[in-house]
């Protein structure tokens, strides 16, 4: 069966590359424009590993929180209600606290568009092999 | 050491400073309040003292405003040339179908087009300030077809709006009733970004599966008789009335517009609106609903 992969992510242009990579090594891809709806996919559906941006839009079930730091409210509710799924960051954040926040919740973090596209994927396909029960550290 | 400081005038008034280099402190006090003059000196030194303090309060706020907004500003330039960059690590991927590279190819195209736009905005700002203090610009107005100014930007921002679902068509028809001049002197680069960033937004806060129209009308009375109104028209997030007012400042975002595209300068409109009234002319804003429209005025006696 194929594994499930959860972009939850406004900039479509970022990861569309992600999603074709993955696509072409026989992966699913959803997309996910604001958090509301990434709950409501995670909801439905058995997602192997969910891709979070740190700022995005909250969405209707989501109007009151700062869409410049979404994505950890996002992560917090993903740890919470379905513990096994394996997290990956991606964002262009750089603040080492918020980096230790994100791993501090067991989510592990790349930086967007720099970080080659090889080593996202393979840490993707890892993620999704390995579940969320580990951690996956990269210097 | 307490140095004393004495006044000139006949009720003297001695004030002792108190410099610790150790703490970094400096502390000023009447030595002899005992007149309602010295007493009011007292306070005069506690008002300013205040009156620092609250400053100092102020700039820190303004310090991390700062911060915050070069962090967006830096993650508004890096955020394309990322995009860029995976985009062609992807296609340079053997294990990606041929067929579905094309998508890679509009994407670099889009995020370049957006890069050129902001690095365009920044250098505008700067540019702008000089020119108003100049009192003129920089560059020669010229007599520019609006129709084809409207036709080219339009196209330049198709592909950036498929990819969010949005089409965009410009009104001949409107251009053809109203019969608008044929040419409007105007800096061409100036107008064309000013409308560049009114389409600009217009694709990023429109609902999927709507269409922006951009058209041409002449007022027919009121303060604007006579003027070339060229309007962005879209289906987006509505504007709330107490933002309006502040729309076309520096910086400036309105909440629901944060909500729905967290990244963003806030430059757009302040830009669009200081290059219209470089020109004699304005930006105005009519809001009905999700629908805005944006509007350029030109007034008549820029036609050529």
């Amino acid at each position: 069966m194929k594994k499930t992969i959860l972009f939850a992510d406004d900039e479509p242009w970022f990861h569309e590359p992600v999603r074709l990579a993955l696509e072409s090594k026989g992966f699913e891809c959803l997309c996910a424009t604001d958090i509301t709806s990434a709950i409501e996919i995670m909801s439905s559906r058995d997602i192997e590993v969910v891709i979070v941006d740190v700022m995005m839009p909250g969405g209707k079930s989501f109007t009151t929180i700062d869409s410049q730091e979404a994505g950890f409210h996002l992560v917090k509710i993903v740890r919470d209600r379905w513990p096994t799924v394996a997290i990956i960051c991606l964002s262009v954040i750089g603040d080492a606290a918020k980096v230790n926040l994100i791993h501090a919740l067991r989510a592990d973090y790349l930086r967007k568009g720099e970080v080659p596209l090889a080593r996202v994927i393979e840490t993707i396909e890892r993620a999704a092999h390995q579940g969320g029960e580990r951690t996956w550290r990269f210097s | 050491m307490f140095p004393h400081v004495e006044t000139t005038r006949n009720t003297a008034l001695f004030i002792r400073i108190r410099v610790d280099f150790k703490e970094m402190t400096l502390t000023v006090e009447s030595t002899r309040p005992s007149s309602s003059t010295e007493l009011s000196a007292a306070e005069q030194l506690a008002k300013m003292a205040a009156e620092n303090a609250a400053l100092k309060v102020e700039l820190q706020g303004a310090r991390t405003n700062n911060q915050r907004y070069l962090q967006n500003v830096a993650h508004q330039l890096t955020a394309p040339l990322g995009a860029i960059k995976w985009s062609i690590e992807a296609l340079k991927d053997p294990e990606i179908r041929l067929e579905r590279k094309g998508k890679l190819l509009s994407s670099i195209y889009s995020q370049a087009t957006i890069l050129v736009h902001l690095i365009k905005n920044f250098a505008l700002m700067s540019n702008l300030e000089a020119d108003h203090e100049l009192g003129q610009f920089r560059e020669k107005p010229e007599p520019v077809d609006i129709l084809r100014m409207c036709i080219n930007l339009a196209n330049d921002f198709q592909p950036q709006a498929a990819e969010r679902g949005v089409g965009i068509v410009v009104s001949e028809r409107s251009f053809l009733t109203a019969r608008p001049p044929e040419h409007v002197r105007i800096v061409k680069n100036l107008v064309a970004q000013a409308l560049s960033n009114l389409l600009e937004n217009a694709v990023k806060y429109s609902d999927i599966k709507t269409t922006i129209v951009i058209k041409a009308d002449i007022a027919a009375d009121g303060a604007l008789e006579g003027s070339l109104i060229v309007s962005v028209v879209s289906i987006g997030i509505p504007i709330k009335e107490l933002e309006r007012k502040r729309l076309f400042d520096r910086g400036f975002r309105g909440d629901a517009a944060k909500q729905k595209v967290p990244a963003g300068t806030g430059i757009g409109l302040y830009l669009a609106n200081r290059v219209m009234q470089l020109h004699g002319g304005a930006l105005g804003v009519s809001l009905k609903g999700q629908e805005s429209r944006f509007f350029l005025v030109f007034p008549a006696s820029s036609f050529a």
